[in-house]
């Protein structure tokens, strides 16, 4: 137990602080996402101009291609045009020969429309700021298009980084509960606050849910 | 006790206080993200598991008022409770369409003022759905100016979320604080802290500065 205590204590405070600018950016964005609303913040000066470009070398069948190997064959026509991100989706119109690709980085969208028949895409770039980038890093990956999602290797290690702050959390939750037992002192005031906490939660979502 | 020493000491109970108030919240949130990051963990599945029944029931068509209070009064003679959330623009006088949410229960009414009726399918979700909707549960959307907020267990629900983002906040504060009061350990917490931030900087700044084209 003594030779436990300093360990466990020195775990909490460094896997804290690691993970402290983490929680930052996801209860921050809780804000936002909770009461619907960014605040102008630094970096969003919304759309960018537009560019064109024309002469694509396009793969083959792009028409054809579904889900994951539509995005994997969209890729490199994005390399050549300077667009690197996620690609959240892509909405096909094959009577106009187009695809619409809508493709993100933390705090900007670009919408990508390429016109397959003629070989030419629009781009166009929407600066969304430092707040849509939290709330973009609070959602990444997310449950939706799960057969195109993390098709970006940052987006592969942001997930990997989301998972580690949960991990994290749940060691520093644990090992915060084993810390306070050590405080006597504490004891009684510390499991006051357990139960308050635990009715809170199970009223409000017995209320929620019954 | 000096003002500096009561400081740190009150520092120091909040932090754990908080940690201890919050703690069901926090795993909570904690978990369901992570079952919100793997959707292809089958274990967490409850859409295809969901329990779908139809039911027709007879009603008097609403008083005049806005959509809001016509959804009320429709979902007072269903005897139904959740956040109204609208499907469909409500083009046609004698049709109503809208669906009713709360954690593990969705309900979708289509209303026939003409005929008086109202059919309402009930899609019930097992406990995998209640955690998965919790987490997202907020009666709004950004970038959806026509749903508000309209029921008072949301507005608790999202006042608890605030909580807990406002209390997580703190305690991050009041855990750097601490830190720094522990001068043998300023040089490895102050690279631990470091690594965190400028990972975070690099996703949230850097991508973007170093995509731009």
């Amino acid at each position: 137990m003594r030779r436990l205590y300093p360990i466990v204590r020195d775990l909490h405070l460094y896997f804290g602080l690691f993970i402290s600018p983490f929680v930052l950016v996801f209860a921050c964005s809780v804000f936002f996402l909770v009461h619907a609303w960014l605040p102008r913040m630094t970096g969003a000066r919304g759309a960018s101009p537009r560019r064109t470009a024309t002469g694509l070398r396009l793969p083959q069948n792009l028409d054809r291609l579904k889900n994951r190997q539509r995005v994997d064959a969209v890729r490199p026509v994005l390399d050549q045009l300077g667009v690197a991100g996620e690609i959240d989706s892509i909405r096909h119109l094959p009577r106009e020969h187009r695809l619409v690709i809508a493709v993100s980085v933390p705090g900007r969208e670009t919408t990508v429309d390429l016109d397959y028949g003629l070989r030419v895409a629009t781009i166009s770039p929407r600066d969304a700021g430092l707040a849509e980038a939290f709330v973009y890093l609070h959602k990444s990956p997310g449950p939706h298009l799960a057969q195109i999602r993390g098709n970006w290797s940052m987006t592969q290690v942001w997930r990997v980084l989301a998972d580690a702050v949960v991990y994290v959390l749940l060691f520093l939750s644990l090992s915060g509960i084993y810390l306070w037992t050590v405080l006597r002192a504490e004891r009684t005031v510390g499991l006051v606050l357990i139960v308050l906490g635990a009715m809170s939660f199970f009223g409000i979502v017995y209320a929620l849910s019954r | 006790m000096p003002s500096a020493a009561k400081f740190t000491l009150w520092n120091r109970k909040l932090h754990y206080y908080l940690g201890l108030y919050f703690l069901f919240f926090l795993w909570l949130f904690a978990f369901t993200g992570l079952l919100l990051n793997h959707p292809a963990w089958t274990f967490a599945e409850f859409w295809p598991e969901r329990k779908q029944s139809v039911f027709e029931w007879q009603i008097q068509p609403p008083r005049s008022g806005t959509d809001l209070d016509q959804a009320r009064d429709l979902m007072r003679q269903l005897g139904l409770a959740g956040e109204i959330e609208w499907t469909a623009t409500h083009s046609d006088p004698n049709t109503f369409d809208f669906r009713v949410t709360r954690p593990g229960h969705i309900f979708e009414i289509h209303t026939d003022f003409d005929k008086h009726r109202a059919i309402v399918q009930r899609i019930g979700l097992n406990a995998w759905g209640v955690l998965h909707i919790l987490h997202t549960f907020t009666g709004v959307r950004l970038a959806d100016t026509r749903n508000q907020r309209d029921w008072t267990l949301t507005t608790i629900w999202a006042l608890a979320m605030d909580a807990l983002a406002a209390g997580l906040i703190l305690m991050v504060l009041s855990g750097i604080y601490m830190w720094y009061g522990l001068i043998r350990k300023r040089r490895l917490g102050a690279a631990a802290l470091a690594l965190g931030l400028l990972t975070c900087i690099w996703f949230a700044i850097g991508l973007k500065l170093l995509t731009s084209s």
